[in-house]
């Protein structure tokens, strides 16, 4: 074999050539890493709310809560289904919320702007039932108030979204948010919590809920909960171990990323490959000589052409580090984009997974190779005669 | 091309000069054997018939010159005995094996083995250490590292460059690039060094160097050695001169 220091050293002779390939490489493993890691970060924050031990009640036929709507007496119904949990009282535990859209002023973008903002219409006991979440700042709301708790993802972004301001529910009716909550990164983080009563006045839904909430007594009595609610045709439910239906939520959104993100890598790797194709071409042709010599002294047409695969691999294995690792300053960035499942807006972070960055890095080696494979297909037929050509 | 009634009187002529140059005794057994070859090259449509009905012996432990005139042909005879191209007619023998009858990858793996290059332009690779340059040869044997690296520092020592191992050929003369060539040449231990020009790009102090070392190689070591060249003076070093007009020994 070919020692790979030479392909290496050779690439470092021609600086400026491999620095401009590797980037355009980096490029592609970049906007490939990061979409992916934003994809990631989709389906982290929309399918981590959600446990595999609470079940979850729309209408039937709806696919999400925006869409769905139960009335008050099958809520109870609901609650008095077999698996659901009670509580030391007797109480089965769960919630019925009811879901809607805001839209209201960005902060920090155009002037004017509006944004949509998934408003939750919760009962009094939703801090208690929902353990993961947690106030980080100011305090509960008073039950049967205009008082919200927003999630601290909305914190500022938002006119009015800030621990003692106040913004419109509707015209003329003023909320005022009293504490900020966080919520293990999921999508309620992106959310405003008010009283119940409050959406159902304002937006006319009396005796409406939008989704009922359960807390079972195992995952295993999901089944048999399902069924209950799903068995008599009359009561028109589905139902869903919460952490599935949220995670269905969040394909999607994640997919669509996914797509975006691969359009844009589809394109640029085909400039970057030629890119490396006519870099390594020129390598070719300028070392011609070299070629011819290591041809002379004995070296197969196998292994020039190995040698020089390796080293459009190597160039471009350098170029995709360059971009995984430039990717990870990603991790930094938080992104605001329109939620697909509830047409409101939701803040995402890139999730820098490994496996993502070392599968990057890999696919723009063989982007590399791809570019190289002409070129060194040339070289290993070049003659051994050229040792002695001037 | 010239009348075909001189060529068969002319080589058999050329033969028995050859051997009468050799240094008297008993007759050298033939290492490389060349008979009725001729290469054609084609430009197109247009071909170019280099070498015709080329008859020729070379003794085993011979050093030969090849001269001529430019575009003679004696680089293609050069190539043709080093297997580096093959004959368009005719055969070559070398210690009884047949080059004409290789494949391209047999032929290469043929010169691995057998023959060390000394080019015009000493056709290092400039990213390598004199070193590193002397043990690529090796590289196609199933040698270990460490005997690779001490073969190659004993072929720097031989031409004289040990102290030159890590240098990189831009850091060298060209007459110690040269010898690095050399070195690399001899490194496999092959029974015949090609050299074209040898000295054709050096100084008179660093040709007669190559020069010597070259006869050193012959005498010392009893490599064959082939070179084609224009100077008289490295003619003079040979044991056997040869001189090569229009595709004809003359
Ligand atoms: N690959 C090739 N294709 C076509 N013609 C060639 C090729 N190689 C050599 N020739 C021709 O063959 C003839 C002999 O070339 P060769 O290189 O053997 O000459 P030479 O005696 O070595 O000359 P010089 O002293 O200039 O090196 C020349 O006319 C040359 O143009
Ligand atoms: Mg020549």
């Amino acid at each position: 074999m070919i020692p790979v220091s030479y392909n290496v050293r050779s690439l470092f002779v021609r600086k400026a050539t491999t620095i401009a390939t590797a980037l355009g490489i980096a490029l592609v493993v970049f906007v490939l890493a990061a979409s992916q890691m934003l994809s990631r970060g989709v389906k982290k924050t929309l399918g981590s709310a959600g446990s595999p031990i609470n079940g979850f009640v729309m209408r039937k036929g709806a696919d999400t809560e925006m869409s769905s709507g139960i009335e008050t007496p099958m809520v109870n119904l609901i609650m008095a289904a077999p698996g659901v949990k009670k509580d030391a009282n007797g109480n089965a535990m769960g919630v019925g919320e009811i879901v809607m859209v805001l839209a209201l002023e960005k902060l920090g973008g155009t002037a004017g702007q509006v944004s949509n903002v998934q408003l939750r219409g919760v009962p009094d006991n939703e801090l208690s039932f929902r353990k993961e979440a947690h106030l980080i700042d100011g305090r509960p709301a008073h039950p049967g108030t205009d008082e919200v708790i927003i999630g601290k993802r909305l914190r500022g972004k938002f006119k009015g979204l800030e621990l003692g301001q106040t913004f419109e529910v509707k015209k003329n009716r003023m909320a005022s948010v009293v504490g900020i909550f966080e919520a293990q990164g999921s999508s309620h983080e992106s959310e405003i919590w008010c009283d119940i009563d409050l959406v159902r006045t304002a937006f006319g839904r009396a005796g409406m809920v939008s989704s009922v909430t359960v807390a079972l007594q195992s995952e295993g009595q999901f089944d048999a909960f399902k069924s209950a609610m799903e068995h008599d045709k009359q009561l028109g439910l589905q139902a869903f171990r919460e952490n599935v239906y949220y995670e269905k939520q969040s394909e999607g959104t994640a997919k669509l990323v996914s797509f975006l993100g691969g359009a844009i890598v589809f394109f640029f790797s085909i400039g970057a490959i030629i890119g490396a194709m006519i870099t390594m071409y020129a390598a070719v042709s300028h070392r011609k000589k070299e070629v011819g010599t290591l041809r002379a002294l004995g070296f197969s047409r196998i292994t020039i052409l190995s040698s020089f695969l390796l080293e459009a691999f190597v160039l471009a294995l350098i170029g995709g580090t360059f971009g995984a690792v430039a990717s990870l300053g990603m991790s930094l960035v938080h992104f605001s984009m329109m939620n697909m499942a509830s047409w409101s807006e939701i803040t995402f972070s890139f999730d820098p997974a490994p496996d993502i960055l070392v599968r990057a890095i890999l696919i723009g080696g063989l982007m590399g190779i791809a570019g190289g494979l002409l070129p060194a297909i040339r070289a290993s037929r070049t003659s051994p005669v050229e040792a002695m050509r001037e | 091309m010239s009348d075909a009634s001189t060529t068969p009187t002319s080589t058999a002529a050329n033969t028995a000069a050859n051997t009468a140059v050799k240094s008297g005794g008993a007759a050298a057994a033939t290492l490389i054997r060349l008979s009725q070859v001729g290469k054609t090259y084609y430009r197109g449509k247009e071909a170019v018939e280099v070498l015709k009905n080329l008859d020729l012996e070379m003794p085993d432990g011979a050093f030969e010159a090849l001269m001529g005139p430019s575009g003679s042909g004696k680089s293609t005879l050069l190539n043709l005995i080093a297997g580096l191209d093959n004959v368009t007619s005719g055969s070559i023998q070398i210690s009884g094996v047949d080059l004409s009858r290789m494949s391209e990858g047999e032929r290469a793996k043929w010169r691995s083995q057998n023959v060390g290059f000394i080019f015009q332009t000493y056709n290092l690779m400039p990213v390598l250490t004199a070193a590193e340059n002397v043990e690529l040869p090796l590289l196609l044997t199933s040698l270990p590292s460490a005997e690779r690296k001490k073969r190659a520092l004993t072929a720097l020592r031989v031409v004289g460059l040990e102290e030159r191992a890590s240098h990189r050929p831009d850091q060298l003369s060209g007459g110690q690039q040269q010898r690095v060539a050399i070195a690399r040449a001899i490194v496999t231990d092959p029974k015949i060094i090609v050299a074209d020009e040898p000295t054709g790009d050096l100084d008179r102090a660093s040709a007669d160097q190559i020069l010597e070392l070259l006869v050193k190689l012959n005498k010392e070591l009893g490599k064959t050695i082939v070179m084609v060249t224009h100077d008289p003076a490295a003619a003079e070093r040979a044991s056997i001169v040869r001189r090569l007009d229009k595709g004809q020994l003359t």
